[in-house]
């Protein structure tokens, strides 16, 4: 409560609540005045009418609940295999070398290139959005995570040796501390790039429910206002989930200083 | 090479040796090899068809031009916005609202607001690059030290001169890592760009592909995306270091 007083009273809050307020206002003005570019767009309040009876329906909530589904799949097998074999490679330089040059061969076809291919590979459309969700948190975790390992001083590793560190201290009590500021960095970034992705899954295959394909849905049936509800919507749902990310990154690393 | 041997290998493999159950309906590397450079393919694309490269000319265009356009408009809005604290004041929160809007989301709209098929496509592509411009330029001027400015107002430097001598330098190495990833986001965002709306480009040829079952030119496809994405982000890297000669290599 003290905290909301305080917010109140600050400057920044009230001026960036300003920034955004402009721009509704702009929007609300343009768009009523018919412009150009936004001949069919609606203005922010038929917008914010179409989410009030959005609200009600069990549609919409239905849709939050199958695309988080298959986001949470996806992620937690991605983030499940990513960090172990991330931390391996930058365990071990055999395994680093011989596992490296095959991620950055297939890093960089985009996630949503594998779609056809992942349709025909795998037998349910449920399957094929998981595995893309899935590739799209693997890499970014793996890249995420290499970097942190790159980053740690050798000269810690050689503190450790020469003292007659095990690989099993090397790991608990340098790697691990070491890269899990990247860890969850990575896990953050993947979880912001899988709700991406999930979006455009649902609308390239054409599943049926899900926030992609309630967006979809609005477009083929010419209802404006609820594309624009399901942008938001998604938006708050990428926001919400890599916050909570980021919520426990720094529960779990309490001895970094955050500014 | 290792790494390349290995994926063919496994590819070859679970395709054509084993014949893994679901990885039946893949075709073997040595098909798609050889379609991608057969002088008469069996689907029409291959090295030798003006089509593969027009495929190709399409999405290049559109990555770049989309890349470009983040660029010009991203860095200097970032550069401001981290140097002014007004402007960052009243800004950055809007920035805020509209960032963890995805790039994809954005398709519909797009096609309803922008007329034709280009403009929408590039308005995707560009959505996705922009926001990382202006985040990481902005986090680089940002990340300057404080007394640098201090330092360039004792000796009497202009404005100009601070953005040229102080502002620009201090945030290259973020702006680099930003155009870096907003390269690479570019080309994600482009092929489901392209697979939703487009009418030609490498994201339409693999889902057209995809329509006729028409697996080898999938592959291809795909393929010929990760090499140009990775060549791309090559160029980038390659810019910036050309660019900040004092960071050394």
């Amino acid at each position: 409560m003290r905290d909301l007083a305080r917010l109140a009273r600050s400057a920044a809050v009230w001026q960036g609540l300003a920034g955004i307020a402009a721009f509704l206002a702009l929007w609300q003005v343009a768009a009523a005045l018919h412009l150009p570019m936004l001949r069919h767009v609606p203005t922010p309040l038929q917008v914010l009418t179409q989410l009030a009876t959005e609200v009600h329906s069990r549609q919409y909530w239905l849709s939050w609940y199958v695309s988080g589904q298959r986001v949470l799949l996806g992620y937690v097998i991605g983030v499940g295999l990513g960090v172990p074999l991330a931390l391996a490679m930058g365990m071990s330089r055999t395994f680093h070398g011989a596992s490296f040059p095959l991620l950055e061969v297939l890093r960089p076809i985009p996630p949503l290139a594998w779609v056809p291919l992942s349709i025909l590979f795998w037998p349910t459309m449920e399957q094929t959005i998981v595995s893309i969700i899935f590739l799209g948190a693997f890499f970014t975790v793996v890249l995420n995570v290499l970097g942190g390992v790159e980053a740690i001083d050798v000269n810690y590793r050689r503190a450790a040796l020469s003292m007659g560190a095990r690989p099993w201290h090397l790991f608990w009590k340098i790697v691990l501390p070491a890269t899990s500021p990247s860890i969850f960095t990575g896990m953050a970034v993947g979880m912001g790039l899988t709700w991406e992705i999930v979006v455009a899954a649902e609308m390239i295959a054409s599943i049926q429910a899900g926030l992609g394909f309630m967006m979809w849905q609005a477009y083929v049936g010419g209802n404006i206002a609820l594309i624009i509800v399901s942008m938001v919507s998604i938006g708050l749902a990428g926001l919400v989930s890599s916050s909570l990310i980021w919520m426990l990154g720094r529960r779990l690393t309490p001895w970094l200083r955050r500014t | 090479m290792l790494g390349f041997a290995t994926v063919l290998g496994a590819w070859h493999l679970t395709t054509a040796v084993l014949r893994l159950p679901l990885f039946d309906k893949i075709t073997p590397p040595v098909t798609v090899f050889r379609e991608w450079f057969n002088r008469t393919p069996a689907f029409g694309v291959s090295v030798f068809t003006p089509v593969y490269y027009e495929h190709i000319a399409y999405s290049v265009y559109r990555a770049y031009t989309a890349f470009l356009l983040a660029v010009l408009l991203g860095v200097p809005i970032g550069l401001v916005m981290g140097w002014r604290e007004r402007v960052y004041r009243f800004t950055f929160p809007l920035l805020e609202t509209l960032r963890p809007i995805p790039p994809l989301a954005w398709v519909p709209l797009a096609i309803l607001m922008l007329p034709g098929i280009e403009p929408p496509v590039i308005y995707v592509t560009f959505i996705a690059a922009f926001f990382a411009t202006v985040l990481n330029t902005l986090l680089g001027v940002l990340s300057i030290d404080r007394s640098y400015f201090r330092a360039a107002e004792c000796l009497g430097f202009s404005p100009r001169n601070v953005l040229v001598h102080v502002v620009v330098p201090g945030a290259l190495p973020f702006i680099f890592t930003g155009l870096q990833i907003a390269m690479g986001l570019s080309w994600f965002a482009l092929v489901a760009g392209e697979m939703i709306a487009g009418r030609r480009g490498l994201g339409y040829m693999i889902f057209d592909a995809y329509n006729m079952a028409q697996i080898p030119t999938i592959i291809m496809g795909m393929l010929t995306l990760g090499l140009l994405g990775y060549a791309s982000s090559a160029l980038v890297r390659r810019l910036g270091r050309a660019l900040m000669a004092w960071r050394g290599v």
